[in-house]
Formats: structure tokens, C-alpha cells, sequence
């Protein structure tokens, strides 16, 4: 049984990027009391957008007109989208003071996708599970206070743990089934929605990529294929732009239904 | 564009309803499945993990039907 893995190992020609493709080494080595501080490309990156998300807020609006233009406009267009698309629509006029929230999620989750389809950056940040997570914990620790100031402690979880108009015997078998499904599910599910939808497309652009290269590179027949994929790659780029912007659009509605959950109890 | 009226969205409320019964569902096999696999290793025994996956299933539809089956 060893010759084939043995064969499989050493085989000449192509080899298809794998998950490995996600793991960058260590830029600067740092460990803070046993904590694993170190900064690699993910880190940079991520900063980068920080600081990009943060400079398109702030000079879009640090001298705001009443006639927009240039940069002003486009976020202008924005924060009308998540205010019209989103928050009106799901939450209603109530849901306005979360506006802000909502906004920074839609616009940071866009670009933390965008990298990946953005050369020479080509990687998408939320393809590792830091910033899903943390967002994911963020929405999920919102909804559960929002719940709790506008409902009071004892009401909300009443009525997020005790669906009304059951018989009380068969609380026993939903109540735990509810407490999983409002909050364990709800952020795992947010994370890894993102986090699934950027490690896939990461991979196939990849794919598709090193494929192209290595058809075009055979100088042979398949030079012919290699067009071929050439073309579909440029495709799949688009794709992953929709993508980007629909996966950014699913978190930030998504987090707005929570709330909104949250605002009204069930009847 | 339009302010909030009492008519939304029928995809965004769509969407909801969807994801909220899969997340259901899921919750309902991880809770009691949960349950089961716990009791499983405290009692020795092999079969109540099953167990508890039909009992979450089966309370999971109930909590479905209950919220989504008159509208």
C-alpha cells in the first residue's frame, strides 16, 4: 500500500493548491505572556483594511456638503443602502440607531472579502476564522443586550427560551433546542457562512489560476485548454466580486433580523 | 426609496424564515443529540445519542410547525 501514496508524493506535473494556501508564516515573531501575538501577512492585511474602512469614513464625511461629490457620494450611496436595503426593511424606524453598526459591519466585511479578487493582495481575509468569529460574537452579543434593555433580563430570555403558547410539559424538550438555536447557532452560523463562502472561492480561484498557468506553460495541446480557463478564471474573478459583496450583504441583514428579533418579542 | 412601511421585503423576510428554520433544525440535532452523547458517556451505554437526535428532530418540526405552519 506504501508505492502509490510514495507515487502520488513524487508525481511530476500538476499540483492543485490545497488549504495550505491559507496559512502565511510570521513577518515579526511576538509573544506577549504566552499569547501568540505574532504578525503575519493575514495581520497586515487586516490593519490595512481597518485603516482603509476607517479613511473612507472619515474623509467621505469630515467636511460633509449639502451637494455630495466624489467620495462624499459613494458613501453617501452606501450608508443609504444599508439604511433603505437593511434596517428599514427589517427592523423598521426603531432599527435607525443601529444604522451605524450595521454600516461598519456591511462596509468591512465587503472589503475584508474583497482582497481576494484585489491583485496583487489576492486573499481574502475572511477566509481565516478570526474576523468571522469576532463578528460573529459582536452581532450575537448585540442582539442579546438589545434584547435585554428593551425587554428587561428576566422578559427577554422568558421569551426567547419559552416559545409562548405550548404546553408547558413540552418546554422540556424545546427550551434547550431554543437556547441552542438563538445562541449557539445564530453566530457559529454567521462565522461560518462567511468564513466557508471566502475559503471556497479562495480555492477555486486559485485552482483555476495555477491550471491556467500550468496548461498555458505545457506548450502543447493543452496550451488550447489553458485559454480556455484563462477565460473562465477572468469570470470566476467576477464571480468572487459578487460574491464578496453578497456574503457582506447575508451577514449585515442577517445581524439586522437578530436584532430585530431581539426589539420585538415573538407573538 | 421606501420608508418603513408595514408591507417589507418578501425575499428579506423569505431568507429569514429559511435560515431561521435550518438554524432550528441544527440546533435541534446539536441540543439533544448533545444530551445524548452526554448521557451516553455517563450511563455506558451506545444508543441514547440517537436517541436524542430523533427527540431534537422531532422537537425541532413541533417548534417549526408551532411558528411557521399557520402563516
Amino acid at each position: 500500500m506504501k508505492v502509490p501514496t510514495l507515487l502520488l508524493a513524487e508525481r511530476e506535473g500538476f499540483q492543485a493548491p490545497g488549504i495550505e494556501i491559507f496559512q502565511w508564516p510570521d513577518i515579526v515573531h511576538l509573544e506577549v505572556a504566552g499569547i501568540d501575538l505574532s504578525i503575519n501577512r493575514v495581520v497586515l492585511q487586516m490593519f490595512l483594511v481597518v485603516l482603509l474602512v476607517w479613511g473612507l469614513f472619515y474623509f467621505a464625511f469630515r467636511r460633509p456638503r449639502l451637494v455630495p461629490s466624489g467620495l462624499q457620494n459613494v458613501m453617501e450611496s452606501v450608508v443609504d443602502f444599508v439604511r433603505g436595503q437593511i434596517v428599514l426593511e427589517v427592523i423598521g424606524r426603531d432599527g435607525l440607531r443601529f444604522l451605524p453598526y450595521l454600516t461598519t459591519l456591511f462596509v468591512f466585511v465587503f472589503f475584508g472579502n474583497l482582497g481576494g479578487v484585489i491583485p496583487p493582495v489576492f486573499f481574502p481575509l475572511n477566509g481565516r476564522m478570526a474576523l468571522p468569529a469576532i463578528m460573529g460574537i459582536c452581532s450575537l452579543l448585540l442582539f442579546i443586550s438589545v434584547g435585554i434593555s428593551q425587554q428587561g433580563f428576566g422578559h427577554y430570555f422568558r421569551n426567547a427560551l419559552f416559545p409562548p403558547g405550548i404546553p408547558w410539559p413540552i418546554y422540556v424538550l424545546l427550551t434547550p433546542i431554543e437556547f441552542i438555536s438563538t445562541f449557539v447557532v445564530r453566530p457559529v452560523t454567521l462565522a461560518i457562512r462567511l468564513l466557508a463562502n471566502m475559503i471556497a472561492g479562495h480555492l477555486i480561484l486559485s485552482v483555476f489560476f495555477v491550471a491556467t498557468g500550468y496548461m498555458l506553460g505545457a506548450l502543447n495541446i493543452s496550451s488550447l485548454f489553458g485559454v480556455g480557463a484563462l477565460v473562465f478564471s477572468v469570470a470566476l474573478i467576477a464571480f468572487e466580486l459578487f460574491v464578496a459583496g453578497l456574503q457582506a450583504y447575508v451577514f449585515t441583514i442577517l445581524s439586522a433580523v437578530y436584532i430585530a428579533g431581539a426589539l420585538e418579542p415573538e407573538h | 426609496m421606501s420608508d418603513s412601511g408595514p408591507e417589507r421585503e418578501p425575499s428579506a423576510r423569505g431568507a429569514e424564515m429559511v435560515w431561521s428554520i435550518i438554524g432550528t433544525l441544527v440546533a435541534g440535532v446539536l441540543a439533544w443529540g448533545g444530551i445524548g452523547w452526554l448521557l451516553d458517556r455517563w450511563l455506558g451505554t451506545r444508543y441514547l445519542v440517537a436517541v436524542g437526535i430523533l427527540l431534537g428532530m422531532a422537537g425541532a418540526f413541533y417548534l417549526i410547525i408551532k411558528r411557521y405552519g399557520s402563516s
